[in-house]
């Protein structure tokens, strides 16, 4: 047997030790699984039907429990969501117009150039109220950032697709989610979310008749809020907010005429948006809505502008 | 008491400014006090009795790389206040993007006081950073003008917004009239938060480079109109953003029947607009207006600096009530 001198005797020591606790850790661990197996087969009601025969000695199982926040990822980030967001370009639709040949500045439009910019500009402008809302749904912070996000939005066309799209949430939210959530004490959702969530449904219908109303339930703090009630991560509520944008300007565009549903479904799956989203959802992780701001000023003259167009498909 | 030199302040960068309205019925300075690399001055024989005007310099024409300015403006009730500069500010370029250039201005505007802050725009140059916070309290009946604006750089020298960094600010709120324990007031409300952040640092390569996504345009500004005085200019911009041609829409006139039906067109303001317009089409100048809960927001971007302040020159002179109210020196910078 040969020694090896260069070698820690202590480091050697805690190495076999920890070898020995792993191999009990392993031993415990396959009795557990062998009787749970056992256990499993004397209960055969709790079986998939029709799926007995492999699911006995498969060790995957298919999730049984219901699982409220990963049901709500589905129905959030779905575009069949009812929020009205096939009505609004967010900007797509002045940007063509403007582009024109005798413009030398702007000689050509193109999608692979207006995406980066516009996601780049509503993660600058907005997802900072999205994350800020979904790290405190309170009542008071919802409404402290509904105002500040209503005296941000300066043109009259992003208001009111931000309102409009808001509201259309908030009207999900009371007439559909909040009336199929599980019952209080067995839900993730706790009686004072639902009552704050009321509370500001109440604020918006109340407001609406002032010069400046109370709340006006704009998209991004509401979803943050909304979110983060049913349990998804902060994470996956910036990429289903940013992303939502991008599954809205890509159905615009195909709407436009500027390519076909497959070139569609090829810019939604590829590496750009996926990365771009990532990086924006980095960039603006811990902006304070205080600092969030316009990083493409030509977004804001396109998006006022689109009141100017002659003819109009969308609403913004 | 009346020293002619003002006193000055032991803080860098530091600099107050209160107006109020002398017993005559005219505005003047109450306190007037600044530290280098700041420079106020004020005209020692007032040209013109609408309001009182000061020239915000600074040394040399410029803020160097870590400069900080901090300049705190009241507005005494019934005063009226005009602020403009003598030249772009330029930004000098700094040395590390750790050193920003700072310029703060906290304005606070008593009842149907006015502040008309029409200065020259701000020109970066290249490697610059910068930052610029302006914050407006407006008192019940207070009226405010504001014009920020910034440049793509010193064009002779090739710089086409080739600044590091350039983060703009603007905030108006509303406030109850003062109360003597100074303690703020639940009821303040933010009315406008107007925010650009022009940043060189992309996070991601497919992202346009800074100067790519600015579009060619050389100059981007933002005026900010809030008050019983810009009433009336608030609704001009309006009017005139909702007056202008629909984008898209074809004429089928010939160009002899266009300049017919210009000619029978009787009234000024209708030949100004359409000599306006024209020049907008040519100079490539984009605009737009809104109504942001009793402010009027306009945004604007043109490919030539001085056809963006030909513009905004124009639209001020023609509605004419900012001479009105504070004198022909409020416009010295558009002009």
């Amino acid at each position: 047997m040969t020694i090896n001198l260069f070698q820690d005797p202590i480091s050697s020591y805690r190495e076999s030790d920890t070898d020995n606790d792993l191999d009990n850790e392993i031993a415990e661990l396959e009795r557990k699984l062998a009787a749970a197996k056992a256990k499993r087969c004397k209960h055969p009601r709790s079986r998939l039907e029709g799926d007995s025969s492999s699911s006995s000695s498969s060790p995957e199982r298919p999730l049984l429990a219901p699982n409220l926040p990963n049901h709500f990822h589905l129905l959030l980030s779905d575009s069949a969501l009812p929020l009205g967001s096939f009505a609004f370009s967010s900007g797509l639709e002045s940007y063509l117009a403007h582009g024109h040949k005798s413009n030398p500045y702007h000689p050509h439009t193109s999608f692979a150039a207006f995406l980066p910019l516009s996601i780049s500009s509503y993660a600058s402008t907005t997802l900072p109220f999205v994350l800020s809302a979904h790290r405190d749904p309170s009542l008071s912070n919802l409404v402290e950032l509904d105002d500040a996000q209503d005296a941000s939005i300066i043109c009259t066309v992003g208001r009111r697709a931000s309102v409009a799209q808001g509201r259309a949430l908030l009207g999900i939210w009371e007439r559909s989610f909040s009336q199929s959530l599980p019952p209080l004490g067995s839900s993730v959702v706790t009686a004072a979310q639902r009552g704050d969530l009321k509370a500001f449904g109440l604020l918006v219908k109340r407001g609406s008749s002032k010069e400046i109303p109370d709340a006006s339930a704009h998209l991004a703090p509401l979803f943050g809020a909304i979110c983060s009630v049913v349990g998804l991560s902060l994470q996956q509520t910036a990429y289903i907010f940013l992303f939502g944008h991008v599954k809205a300007l890509v159905s615009a565009a195909v709407r436009a005429g500027m390519f076909g549903p497959y070139q569609a479904q090829k810019i939604l799956a590829g590496e750009t948006v996926q990365e771009l989203i990532t990086e924006m959802i980095k960039r603006e992780w811990g902006t304070k809505v205080e600092r969030a701001g316009q990083n493409v000023p030509v977004m804001d003259l396109w998006f006022g502008r689109h009141e100017v167009l002659y003819s109009r498909i969308f609403n913004s | 008491m009346n020293s002619p030199f003002p006193k000055s302040t032991s803080v860098p960068g530091q600099g107050h400014l209160v107006a109020k309205l002398l017993p005559e019925g005219i505005s003047g300075l109450e306190t007037f006090t600044y530290q280098y690399p700041l420079k106020l001055i004020s005209p020692s024989r007032p040209s013109e009795d609408e309001s009182v005007l000061i020239f915000l310099l600074s040394y040399g024409g410029g803020l160097v790389a870590g400069d900080k300015v901090n300049l705190k403006v009241e507005v005494r009730a019934k005063a009226k206040l005009t602020i403009v500069t003598q030249g772009h500010t330029k930004v000098f370029t700094s040395t590390s993007p750790d050193i920003v250039t700072r310029q703060d201005m906290h304005v606070h505007i008593a009842s149907e006081g006015a502040l008309c802050l029409l200065p020259d725009p701000v020109q970066p140059f290249a490697g610059s950073v910068y930052e610029q916070t302006q914050i407006f309290r407006l008192e019940e009946d207070a009226s405010i003008c504001l014009l920020d604006w910034v440049t793509r750089g010193r064009t002779a020298r090739g710089e086409n917004w080739s600044f590091v960094r350039w983060v703009g600010r603007n905030e108006i709120w509303t406030i109850p009239a003062a109360q003597e324990d100074g303690k703020t007031d639940s009821r303040e409300r933010l009315l406008v938060r107007d925010a650009v952040i022009l940043d060189s640092n992309r996070s991601h390569p497919e992202l346009a480079k800074l100067r790519d996504s600015m579009h060619g345009v050389g100059i981007v500004g933002t005026l900010l109109l809030r008050g019983p005085l810009m009433k009336s200019l608030g609704d001009f911009f309006l009017a005139e953003f909702a007056a202008l041609p629909r984008l898209g829409a074809r004429d089928f006139r010939s160009d002899a029947a266009k300049q017919a039906a210009a000619l029978a067109q009787a009234t000024p303001r209708e030949k100004w607009r359409a000599e306006r317009l024209v020049m907008e089409n040519n100079s490539k100048l984009l605009w737009s207006a809104a109504n942001v809960r009793g402010c009027v927001v306009v945004k604007f971007g043109a490919p030539e600096v001085e056809d963006g302040r030909l513009w905004i020159g124009s639209m001020l002179q023609e509605e004419g009530s900012i001479s009105h109210h504070f004198g022909d020196h409020a416009l010295m910078c558009v002009r």
